[in-house]
């Protein structure tokens, strides 16, 4: 069963192309990549000044209390961690309860803020011994207690419970030899092989409590009510409308400043930018078109803080290895050269974008600088389909060869976002150099499909990729649908072996020279033709302090993050 | 008569069945596997086959089309139309708590059409050809014609934004809940005004037009004209003899935009964020939530089906040709 660790940045419900799935560590999850960019076509002419904000006093201090307003961009589907599937839940979740592990803002696993004071790997790498903390409590005041995680485990690993995100994670859990030890708060987790990602998985478990979450309809009994460990506790939440989370005083860890974290649900972008405009958010992603509009307005600067920051994500066009036109690498390296990727990040995303160079992004630790770029020439590829013995032979402006003229399908997601012109651009590209480029526009799930059963000749989609750069699920052999992500059916046995070795190799410091490789042997083969990674923008109030970004991750989802906020006592509303 | 409301019945009934079939039918022609969207898309490779195929066991999806059709139209019967793909709660209930929303909404924004448009149709009637009245008959046509969603956006902009006097979205404030009783019913109306104007305006537009037409047409007939001969006042005229006449063409507008109170405002909703089915719908579809579309597939139809019955009825209580026509 695959254990892939991507899936495609976008949620068919979402607007942008950040859309709201999350981390899924070592499942196989493929959202199709949306980007709506609303126009605003609103009244042009001069606003009204917004009125700046008091002057503060000292606003180097950390002070304590006020609500944070943060928004959703969609409802969460449940508050049990075990069963979350997109990002909004596990930004709720993030608050309510407190991993084995936690993410530092290198999105590398860490003890700090976390529920374990130490950890231990043993040699063979099949077990991991976690020392939790003793003080560590849920918000009913019960104790963490190791036989607790391992009830999480076995929950997940659980069929019956459907906790699709994460069950692929722990499938190499051997639960015969974990052992829990409450008396010692100490626990080992055993696993039936070595797998160099799973200690960047316990980041994602985030312990439940057994004497409640035994009760009741596991799939369904907590849409409503939460339990946990986290610094914060479930106030209320009105399905549809938002959730309010209060501060928990008997918080066992380092205790967040603000007092509530009030989320919002807005589903539309244009509203959510004209509500952190008003204040009634504090925060918001924003379209690359508001961006460009109107970040530099000085009345918008006062307030807002607008920030540009690139995730773990990259765009890409597949290349369907079972095509015989595309079999040949060649081929492939050929086409990559009529991706004129500077005009790209200047035109289409006005700089704010930046090339890829292969399966890694920049931020990765896995990522090799010293991987060229591919060049854009289309007179390199015309010179290098000549020579493959693709010419022009009836004169009709395609190159032909066996009478066969160079067609080529790419299958692209509707709707407003940036993969309708991209495809435009390259077909125009092509069709210089005499390759006929068709596009076919499908809406969000008939492209999954397509795309996941690998019925397609070429694609244009984005990957939202997890802190471990494992890439098994997309371009390992084993990983062909229906089993895996490698829906471009690349096989190279040398590639296959630096994978399984990097899965294998718990020694940071020789994972970082295979998969540097890895990335060479990826970028030489094109399985796809990795283009940019877009920067994702952010508008947060100025009356937020302290709003730090991960390196690659943005603003949410590591440690301390959003928890080490705060807003000085002026601006505090109730 | 009584065999006129009784065929009508049963066309009623033979509608719907015909409708379910249809719906079923082109809801599960749409690309893209249920059973993807049910595990989240992720789950696909993550679940194992076995437990995948009990999940498509469960909800029916491995039997031949048919015997889905039966099962869900039982469910159908019973008002049961399962439970949600997404978050596995019945969709009666989610369909339930989000109905009064949208009713709310459109009811008064149809009252609000009707009230403003009716009286204005009928006084462009009474003024055809001046100035003034083909003034404002472009007036509406350019109402009509202006979509909701760029209205909503501009009506936001102005009223939320630059002069802060109106809430922004939502159907109520944050503070609502520490309001009083009074307070409560101000918090309401005022986020119901940005959304029922953009609700109105193109309605408002119709209904001037249709109803000036309506009396239009009814003012050129012999009747009047013997009316007015017989020394009947000009109100009288209008009134008593031509807008009784005028209501059948309105009650047709009225059984065609009933069940708009139920699915017109999915565009609004979305934008104004209103916890309403119109967006509950939307979000279904592109999520492929099957029972859920089909469940509101299946109000909408039968929305349509009892407001063009009642239409059908109303026929009877205006126009007395109807009523003899049975004898």
């Amino acid at each position: 069963m695959a254990s892939g660790q991507v899936r495609l940045s976008a949620d068919p419900l979402t607007t942008d192309h950040w859309p709201l799935t999350t981390y899924t560590g070592g499942v196989n999850r493929i959202r199709v990549a949306f980007a709506f960019s609303l126009l605003l076509l609103g009244a042009c002419s001069k606003e009204r000044p917004v009125q700046p904000l008091a002057p503060i006093a000292d606003d180097t201090t950390p002070v304590d209390g006020g609500t944070v307003i943060r928004r959703l961009e969609g409802d969460v589907k449940t508050l049990n961690p075990l069963l979350s599937e997109t990002r909004y839940d596990h930004y709720v979740e993030s608050c309510l309860f407190t991993p084995l592990l936690q993410l530092d803002a290198n999105l590398l696993p860490t003890t700090t803020g976390s529920l374990t004071d130490k950890y231990e790997i043993s040699a063979d790498g099949k077990e991991y011994t976690f020392h939790l903390n003793p003080k560590a409590t849920f918000s009913d005041g019960s104790p963490v207690r190791a036989s607790d995680v391992v009830f999480t485990l076995a929950k997940i690993v659980d069929p019956k419970s459907e906790a699709a995100q994460f069950a692929g994670m722990f499938e190499l859990w051997d639960p015969v030899k974990t052992r829990a030890d409450d008396a010692h708060n100490t626990i080992v987790v055993a696993f039936k092989d070595i797998l160099a990602p799973q200690l960047t998985f316990f980041t994602l478990l985030r312990p439940i409590p057994q004497h409640v979450y035994s009760q009741g309809d596991f799939k369904t009994a907590y849409n409503m009510t939460a339990v946990g460990s986290g610094p914060f506790k479930l106030v209320r939440r009105v399905p549809g409308k938002e959730i309010l989370l209060e501060r928990r005083a008997d918080f066992w860890g380092v205790k967040p400043h603000f007092q509530n974290v009030l989320f919002k649900v807005i589903t539309d972008d244009n509203t959510a930018w004209q509500a952190v405009k008003r204040g009634d958010i504090d925060e918001t992603m924003i379209t690359s078109d508001v961006w460009m509009a109107e970040s530099r307005r000085p009345e918008l600067q006062k307030i807002l803080d607008f920030r540009r920051f690139y995730t773990l994500n990259y765009n890409f066009i597949g290349w369907n290895e079972h095509d015989p036109i595309l079999a040949d690498k060649r081929v492939r390296r050929a086409l990559a050269s009529c991706v004129d990727l500077q005009s790209i990040i200047t035109n289409l995303y006005h700089g704010t974008a930046r090339a890829m160079n292969g399966p890694f992004t920049p931020d990765q630790w896995a990522y090799n600088p010293e991987v060229p770029v591919i060049q854009y020439d289309p007179a390199e590829t015309k010179r290098v389909l000549n020579a493959l013995g693709w010419m022009d032979t009836d004169g009709d402006g395609i190159l032909d060869k066996n009478k066969k003229p160079f067609t080529l399908d790419m299958i692209i997601v509707g709707g407003n976002g940036p993969s309708g012109p991209f495809a435009q651009l390259f077909q125009s590209e092509l069709k210089n150099i005499g390759v006929e480029l068709k596009i076919t526009t499908l809406d969000g799930s008939a492209f999954f499909e397509r795309f996941m059963s690998g019925n397609f000749q070429s694609c244009f989609l984005s990957w939202d990729l997890d802190p471990d750069p494992d890439p098994r699920a997309l371009f390992h052999s084993s990983q062909f649908p229906p089993n895996g992500q490698n829906t471009v059916f690349y096989k190279n046995p040398t590639a296959d072996a630096l994978i399984d070795q990097g899965r294998r190799e718990l020694d940071h410091t020789k994972r970082i020279a295979i998969y540097r490789q890895l990335h060479a042997v990826l970028a030489d083969d094109q399985p796809y033709t990795w283009t940019v990674q877009v920067s994702l923008k952010w508008a947060v109030s100025k009356r937020i302090r302290n709003v730090k970004e991960s390196k690659g991750w943005g603003l949410y989802l590591w440690y301390p993050g959003e928890l080490d906020w705060w807003i000085p006592l002026a601006q505090q509303k109730k | 008569m009584l065999t006129y409301v009784v065929r009508r019945l049963l066309y009623g009934v033979l509608t719907f069945f015909g409708i379910t079939i249809a719906i079923f039918l082109l809801v599960h022609s749409v690309p893209g596997d249920p059973i993807l969207f049910y595990v989240g898309s992720h789950g696909a490779s993550s679940l194992s086959h076995a437990v995948l195929d009990e999940i498509r066991h469960a909800h029916h999806l491995d039997q031949p089309i048919l015997q889905q059709y039966a099962w869900w139209l039982r469910g159908v019967m019973t008002f049961d139309f399962g439970t949600s793909f997404i978050d596995h709660r019945p969709v009666t209930e989610r369909i339930w708590e989000r109905l009064p929303n949208t009713l709310i909404l459109n009811v008064i924004a149809f009252l609000v059409a009707a009230a403003i448009g009716v009286p204005i149709g009928l006084w462009s009637a009474a003024r055809s050809g001046r100035p003034i009245e083909r003034a404002s008959a472009v007036t509406f046509f350019v109402l009509y014609s202006l979509p909701s969603f760029w209205v909503a956006l501009l009506l936001m902009q102005l009223f939320a934004v630059r002069l802060n006097v109106l809430p922004l979205f939502g159907m109520t404030s944050d503070e609502y809940l520490d309001l009083n009783g009074m307070m409560k019913m101000a918090d309401r109306a005022k986020h119901l005004i940005l959304p029922v104007i953009t609700l109105a305006y193109a309605q408002l537009a119709l209904f001037a037009r249709f109803s000036k037409s309506a009396l239009t047409e009814v003012i050129r007939q012999d009747y009047i004209t013997t009316a007015r001969a017989k020394g009947a006042t000009n109100g009288a005229v209008l009134w008593r003899h031509g807008f009784r006449n005028a209501l059948i063409p309105l009650i047709t507008l009225l059984g065609i935009t009933l069940p708009y109170l139920i699915s017109g405002s999915v565009i609004v909703e979305q934008i104004f964020q209103w916890d309403g089915i119109g967006r509950l719908y939307f979000e279904a579809i592109l999520t492929r939530d099957y029972p859920t579309v089909l469940g509101l597939s299946v109000a909408t139809a039968v929305a349509t089906l009892i407001a063009s019955l009642l239409a059908d009825l109303l026929y009877i209580a205006a126009d007395p040709r109807i009523r003899l026509e049975g004898k």
